[in-house]
């Protein structure tokens, strides 16, 4: 029972791969809707599983951390598919060469979300690392989907190089730590490292840190980000950035709460410097793009930044703030890109300047473009205010008063680069006979409802309560 | 829902009624607008006369325990697990704050007759700010505070990036970074308080019960000031303020100048002050020369501008000066002259900024020295600009007079934690703006409006049409009512001031009313 959602997902991959071989060409529009029925099936079977238990001998776990990160897994992907099926299927105004192939793409898609549903959920060191490539090698395929494009092709390339690197990085860390313990499970290795850490263990840690912060796009392991998100196709650009990065907070939560739980204050200070270095350098580099793609990877640095601020924090507060704040980005990043996809398959362009005069052709797109990235630089009342607001609360309860300064500015040095966009849209005219463009009822049903999720996830508080009370109640139990 | 909340909440309804509006039907758009703030207008009219019944009740009758206390509260919890809660009332100094807006949002309606460019997107954004600044004023609650804050600052972007004049783009995106980098200080130091109190809640007057240590105030305070004296154009912040006041259109600049100015007078007075008196203490002789150096460094300023637009911007960074100089020399008397010159500059400006967009619509142009003899065919604009002009180099009877009288009275007197000498020498320098300001008041004027007319593309203008005569009328009669009668102001909010001193001086409430 405990495990039904990632078999719904697996099931729904392999289904959806036979059915591609069985079924015609023409009748492959059903795909998508499959991939999505298995989603949501998912989506019901998490609703359903209870908020603790384990598996396998306890290598399999949930918890309430594990069953919002999996709610956010699935939550992501879901609306990937959402906002990649136009494309796929070819209701596009301007064809971006070879894309196709949707029954792999989609199948591709669901295997990486199971890895990441596999990973928040493992509880021993090999569960963990094999989850972590069945999550990270679909997504090499996947952003080199544009196979007669070359930079698709370099973007996969680069991928897999700093991918590969990356993880025999964390490899070579989580072997010290199986060395220096000679345990395997988290649980047993936490109570080992409880009397003390040996030097080596910082080693270990270090690298494991080189290895998260590849996923998570933490400078200085960011350089990948901003290529391959520049040659992916958008709706992976669009994973990538949100589901990506969840897998690496989800990585860095295991790793950090569960095994070095006792020395994460040790660890405080580094984690503030990343987080300011990250978010610094993401928004000014951010500035200077001109490729609507590039831009959307610094932004994405930057918000790496913000949220990594969660594990300065309490678990009490810090936790809850973190997944609030994932949930916030994934659902505003999301509406933010299927603008840019709508935009794309209409136009195929995607340099900034080409969404000159956007607000009057396209009025209501170009407004939930602006509160989408709004949102993003934290304005209130959107959601993106809201999340920001906690988690800098948690930064300055942790006594960090010179972070908060730091992620303060930057949220204004972000502004800046945001309303470039909003003034391509809301203050260059359009071009001389701009058609009005029109949208797919998927897509624009898409963007409507992630909008009105950026505008309520800010002024419903249900969502981060539900979160906080969840993680209050958990943390009570663990004490006991 | 009560009163104060329906006070926030007609400006968006009307604003989302605007949205309902089809875009090409651009005068019920204008109606709609002039209809939600006439009754906002007439809100805000109940709103002072049921305070003012409960105020002057509670003074009567010496009645401690309500006095300084908010009045028509509405508390609803909302992020409860951190404190936070839609907690909005009003005192004294909120109720001016909130005529002065009601009455600078429907005038500068008025004055925005006749947009024509995208008139749907330019009134829902208006309406969107305003109902920003109601809430800030209206809100106790320090998220509130911030969230409406923001929301305030914001729209002014394309406000100013779509219908400015000018370089608007290069304007707007300076006023908006540089308000926003503000709003990030003012951040930071509310965690700073959040945490410190150690009380869970973002409650002003909670906050306000606990006692955070020196070294906490000492860089909180600067903090908390300078955040909000980049908005109140504090010197050496304040360059954005005429940049953004030229290049914006002008019901946006009247708003900007006028209303949206004083919300870094009032957070400085509200939250720094109130929140860290011993910080006020160690850092308000500092902030005094500075407000210093701005009333001289704008009113020197005003000098030289050959624009009508620069030439008013530049006095706002002079008479904005007086409010933080009154805020921060930190006794009654400055305090009243603090609310009542943001008061009465917001009117004042408002009226400026508006009459400036009345002239230039007819003679397209701002330029001074290419003016001249305006008055001969413009007589109604003149008269007004000469008033507002008077205004605001302190003529008795007119508003200006009263409020710069008190903060150079309460400049003088001081407080026991500055040395006299240095209060009084830095008062004596900010008096002789006074001159200075006469000086260019005058001299513009006399440019503009008297001598020959020197185009005579001028001599077949027309003047002030009915709506622009009746804003420019009731911003007038406001004028004239503060100068005249300046007890009402002074009486309305005294009693809020007085938490304030109490917290200075460490006294119970009790104790200082006698």
């Amino acid at each position: 029972m405990l495990m039904l959602p990632e078999l719904m997902v697996i099931a729904t991959a392999f289904a959806v791969l036979l059915l591609d071989v069985l079924v015609p060409e023409k009748r492959r529009v059903v795909l998508a809707p499959i991939a999505l029925a298995g989603l949501a099936l998912a989506f019901f079977a998490l609703l359903a599983t209870p908020q603790d238990g384990e598996l396998l001998g306890g290598r399999f776990a949930l918890d309430v951390v594990t069953w919002w990160f999996k709610l956010l897994f699935l939550l992501a992907g879901f609306i990937t598919v959402l906002i990649s099926l136009d494309l796929l299927d070819g209701r596009v105004r301007v064809r971006a060469r070879g894309i196709g192939f949707r029954g792999e793409y989609y199948t591709i898609l669901l295997f990486t979300i199971s890895g990441m549903l596999y990973l928040i959920s493992a509880r021993d060191l090999i569960t963990l690392y094999v989850s972590l490539e069945l999550c990270t090698m679909p997504l090499f395929l996947l952003a080199a989907w544009r196979r007669d494009d070359l930079k698709s092709g370099e973007a996969g390339l680069k991928y897999v190089i700093y991918g590969a690197f990356a993880s025999a990085f964390l490899l070579y860390g989580l072997s010290f730590v199986y060395g220096l313990t000679g345990e395997m499970r988290l649980d047993a290795l936490a109570r080992q490292l409880q009397g003390g850490a040996p030097p080596l263990l910082w080693l270990a840690a270090a690298l494991i840190v080189a290895g998260a912060g590849f996923k998570v796009t933490m400078v200085p392991f960011h350089m990948w980000a901003a290529d391959v998100y520049e040659g992916a196709p958008i709706p992976v650009t669009a994973y990538l950035s949100v589901a990506s990065k969840a897998a690496g907070l989800a990585l860095m939560f295991q790793m950090f709460y569960r095994v070095f739980g006792p020395w994460l204050h040790e660890w405080s200070d580094l984690i503030a410097v990343f987080a300011a270095v990250t978010m610094t350098l993401g928004n000014v580099v951010a500035i200077v793009q001109n490729n609507i793609k590039r831009f959307m990877a610094f932004s994405a640095i930057s918000q790496a930044g913000y949220t990594i601020l969660g594990f300065l924090g309490p678990l009490d507060t810090g936790i809850p703030a973190m997944i609030f704040y994932l949930l916030v980005y994934i659902v505003t990043n999301l509406a933010v890109f299927a603008c840019i996809v709508w935009y794309s398959n209409e136009t195929g362009r995607e340099q900034i300047q080409d969404y000159r005069g956007l607000a009057q052709t396209n009025p209501v797109i170009a407004l939930m473009m602006m509160l989408g990235l709004f949102s993003l630089a934290g304005i209130p009342p959107l959601s993106g205010f809201v999340g920001k607001f906690f988690l800098f609360s948690v930064c300055a309860g942790a006594g960090y008063h010179w972070l908060v300064a730091v992620a303060a500015i930057n949220s204004t040095v972000s502004l800046y680069y945001y309303l470039r966009v909003v003034r391509q849209m809301y203050i260059e005219p359009p071009e001389e006979n701009a058609p009005r463009l029109t949208a797919s009822p998927t897509l624009a049903t898409t963007m409507a409802a992630l909008t009105v999720g950026v505008v309520l996830l800010g002024i419903v508080p249900v969502f981060y309560e539900t979160i906080h009370g969840q993680t209050i109640t958990w943390l009570a139990a663990l004490a006991q | 829902m009560g009163l104060v909340s329906w006070l926030i909440a007609v400006p968006f309804l009307t604003m989302l009624g605007v949205v309902a509006t089809p875009a090409n039907r651009s005068h019920w758009i204008r109606w709609i607008s002039a209809v939600g703030c006439g009754i906002q207008l007439a809100l805000t009219a109940l709103l002072t006369w049921r305070y003012w019944i409960v105020a002057s009740a509670d003074f009567e009758a010496m009645n401690t325990a309500t006095l300084t206390q908010l009045h028509f509260v509405e508390r609803v919890p909302w992020f409860e697990s951190l404190g936070i809660q839609y907690f909005v009332g009003v005192d004294g100094i909120s109720v001016a704050m909130v005529i002065l807006t009601s009455i600078i949002i429907f005038t500068g309606v008025l004055a925005s007759w006749y947009v024509d460019i995208r008139t749907k997107e330019f009134f829902s954004l208006l309406l969107l700010l305003v109902t920003g600044v109601f809430g800030v004023f209206l809100s106790f609650d320090l998220f509130l505070f911030f969230m409406f804050y923001e929301l305030a600052v914001l729209p002014m972007y394309l406000l100013i990036g779509v219908w400015g004049t000018g370089p608007k783009e290069y304007s707007a995106m300076k006023l908006t970074l540089m308000l926003l980098a503000g709003s990030a200080f003012v951040l930071v130091g509310f965690f700073a308080l959040y945490h410190a109190s150690g009380l869970h809640t973002f409650d002003l007057q909670q906050l306000a019960q606990a006692d955070y240590p020196r070294a906490l105030q000492r860089w909180v305070f600067p903090m908390i000031f300078v955040g909000f004296g980049v908005i109140g154009a504090l010197y050496p912040l304040h360059t954005w303020s005429p940049d953004g006041h030229s290049s914006a259109p002008t019901a946006v600049s009247m708003l900007h100048a006028g209303v949206l100015m004083k919300l870094g007078g009032y957070g400085a007075l509200r939250i720094a002050v109130y929140l860290l008196p011993e910080g006020a203490k160690m850092w308000g002789l500092f902030f005094m020369a500075l407000a210093t150096i701005n009333i001289l460094y704008g009113s020197f300023g005003a000098i030289m501008q050959r624009d009508l637009k620069y030439f008013t911007a530049y006095s706002s960074v002079s008479h904005c000066g007086f409010v933080l100089f009154g805020v921060a020399a930190l006794n009654i008397m400055a305090f009243k002259g603090a609310v009542l010159q943001m008061f009465s500059h917001g009117i004042m400006t408002g009226l400026f900024f508006g009459l400036i967009g009345m002239v230039y619509g007819r003679t397209h142009t701002r330029i001074i020295p290419e003016m001249g003899g305006l008055g001969k065919v413009m007589p109604w604009l003149a008269t007004s600009f000469y008033i507002a002009g008077l205004a605001s180099l302190g003529l008795p009877g007119l508003s200006g007079f009263v409020a710069e009288t008190h903060v150079f009275l309460g400049g003088f007197f001081g407080n026991e934690w500055a040395s006299p000498w240095a209060t009084g020498t830095l008062t004596l320098i900010a008096t002789m703006s006074i001159v200075v300001t006469a000086v260019y008041v005058l001299r513009g004027l006399a440019l503009v409006f008297q001598g020959p007319i020197t185009n005579e593309h001028f001599e077949h203008l027309d003047d002030a049409k009915l709506p622009e005569r009746l804003s420019t009328g009731l911003l007038l009669a406001t004028l004239f009512f503060v100068g005249l009668m300046p007890w009402f102001f002074i009486q309305l909010t005294e009693s809020s001031l007085m938490p304030l001193l109490n917290r200075l001086h460490e006294v119970p409430v009790v104790a200082s009313l006698h």
